[in-house]
């Protein structure tokens, strides 16, 4: 078996960080199949039972929407993994691939999975490991973003620089879903903040000033009528006779 | 001696017909003896939202200052007579009198073309004062500083200037905060009107504050319900749990609390 197919399987997130006997195994196990343009995989509904990886050529990942339409969720080219968590759970396939290109797969079928198990115990430890420490990982950023919330709410977005760089460093492993989680999620927190900065930048705008030179001739023009001096002697007067009255 | 209160702003617009028949409203309802006079003769509209129309409405502030009657047979009791909505509803016994502006295009341009006696109108406002025992005499006023309204702002115990946050409502204001100084008016009170709501309420009432040197009563937001209900009702008295109303009563109590 080649060291190009141990490669392609390690991508699965799966297998991330299997010793490399067990990688070995594990590829003694993958049968190559191809797919010409137009032909199904498998169809959205079918029992997962195999995990794929890509070798060559691009495949469509589609799903229908209530009217029977074809939506395109995603394209998958060379070395992306399908599947692979299929092998564990057998859920049913929650969307179907079809091929663009001609394509070459490596499969690696869950009852071959099961038997490399059998006879590698240590395997199926190994495996655990790797979803146990993926659990932390998600669980850690979870109460993060929780955390990170309550914080938003509260109007205060000094957490953003923090995370800057660990957001960064997510990206470049898109792989994981938290990490995307992350990444998104910052992504939101800027573009509030972003909006948040600008309406307080337009607030900023609004600073009133007074010119003070034509304040000072409109009051001017207003106080120096014969009508105005009458004014200010007449209510003094009219103050005067109602304090009188009381 | 009742208070004269003056509510007046620099440009049209700000809401001041409105605030003016809340503010009266709000205080009447602590049991004082309140009546408005509508001297805004060129536009007059307060009246509307007391339900007063050209028919229900009888004689009016340019009968007087045509001398053809007195002042007490001007004023309307809206505690006993414009009872007919859901907010003014709350007003009914309450002591609450409004003198209204001819709404008669013909007794307007007449007002408009000869002028009033200004004097005329200052002995019908402290005559109101007396016979009917007020507390309060609120002058809804004409925006600008024509002679009508610096007779108002000359003979007011508490003037109330509304502004929006703008630069020419600024402008204008401090011109008639000016003014108000050099007329000695006792009691100058500043209430911002149609704040949008992301703005920074407290920071405009600062601003607007220390640029007067001041007291800001209340920051009101912009009320677009308000605008919704058209003027058929007191607002305030029909949505009392609405941000609009709150800050008002706010302002309201600004009023009472002066001495």
């Amino acid at each position: 078996m080649s060291d190009e197919m141990i490669l392609n399987l390690k991508k699965a997130v799966l297998f991330q960080g299997l010793p490399g006997s067990l990688l070995e195994a594990l590829a003694e196990k993958v049968i190559k199949a191809h797919l010409e343009p137009g032909q199904a995989l498998f169809h959205k509904g079918d029992a997962g039972d195999a995990l794929y990886v890509i070798d060559n050529g691009r495949v469509r990942i589609v799903s229908e929407n209530a009217n029977g339409e074809q939506l395109v969720l995603n394209e998958c080219g060379p070395g992306e993994v399908i599947g692979d968590m299929s092998l564990i759970d057998q859920e049913p396939r929650s969307a179907s691939v079809i091929a663009i290109t001609a394509v070459e797969l490596l499969q690696l079928k869950r009852d071959d999975f099961l038997e490399v198990l059998k006879v590698q115990p240590s395997l199926a430890l190994d495996i655990m490991r790797r979803f146990s420490a993926r659990l932390r990982f998600n669980t850690t950023y979870i109460e993060k973003a929780i955390d990170w919330s309550k914080q938003i709410a509260k109007g205060d977005y000094s957490f953003v620089d923090q995370i800057k760089a660990v957001s960064e460093e997510a990206v470049l492993s898109n792989e994981d879903k938290a990490s995307q989680l992350l990444s998104a999620f910052f992504q939101l927190v800027q573009g509030v903040k972003g909006r948040e900065d600008d309406l307080k930048q337009q607030l900023q705008k609004l600073t009133l000033e007074i010119d003070e030179a034509r304040r000072k001739q409109e009051f001017e023009e207003l106080t120096s009528t014969d009508f105005y001096a009458n004014l200010k002697a007449q209510a003094a007067k009219i103050r005067q006779q109602r304090q009188d009255n009381q | 001696m009742g208070k004269i209160v003056s509510i007046h702003s620099f440009r049209g617009g700000t809401g001041k017909s409105n605030t003016t028949a809340n503010l009266a409203s709000q205080v009447a309802l602590h049991g004082k003896r309140v009546a408005i006079v509508d001297t805004d003769i060129q536009s007059p509209g307060i009246h509307v939202l007391f339900g007063l129309d050209e028919k229900k409405m009888g004689k009016t502030l340019n009968d007087f200052l045509h001398r053809k009657c007195e002042i007490k047979d001007v004023a309307f009791s809206v505690g006993e007579f414009a009872t007919d909505s859901e907010g003014r509803a709350k007003l009914a016994g309450v002591n609450l009198w409004l003198v209204p502006s001819s709404i008669r295009g013909r007794e307007i341009s007449d007002v408009l073309r000869n002028g009033y006696d200004v004097n005329l109108l200052n002995e019908g406002l402290q005559t109101l004062l007396k016979v009917l025992d007020l507390d309060y005499l609120f002058i809804d006023t004409h925006p600008g500083l024509n002679e009508e309204t610096l007779l108002s702002i000359a003979i007011s115990d508490v003037l109330i200037l509304i502004l929006r946050p703008d630069q020419q409502d600024f402008q204008g204001t401090a011109v008639t905060v000016d003014i108000a100084r050099s007329l000695d008016v006792p009691n100058l009170v500043l209430m911002v009107n149609k704040a949008l709501m992301r703005y920074d309420f407290e920071d405009i009432r600062k601003q607007v504050s220390e640029k007067f040197n001041a007291p800001v009563a209340g920051v009101l937001p912009l009320n677009e319900d308000l605008a919704d209900m058209g003027s058929v009702d007191i607002f305030s008295l029909r949505y009392p749990d609405h941000p609009w109303s709150k800050a008002l009563r706010g302002v309201a109590e600004a009023i009472l609390a002066i001495e």
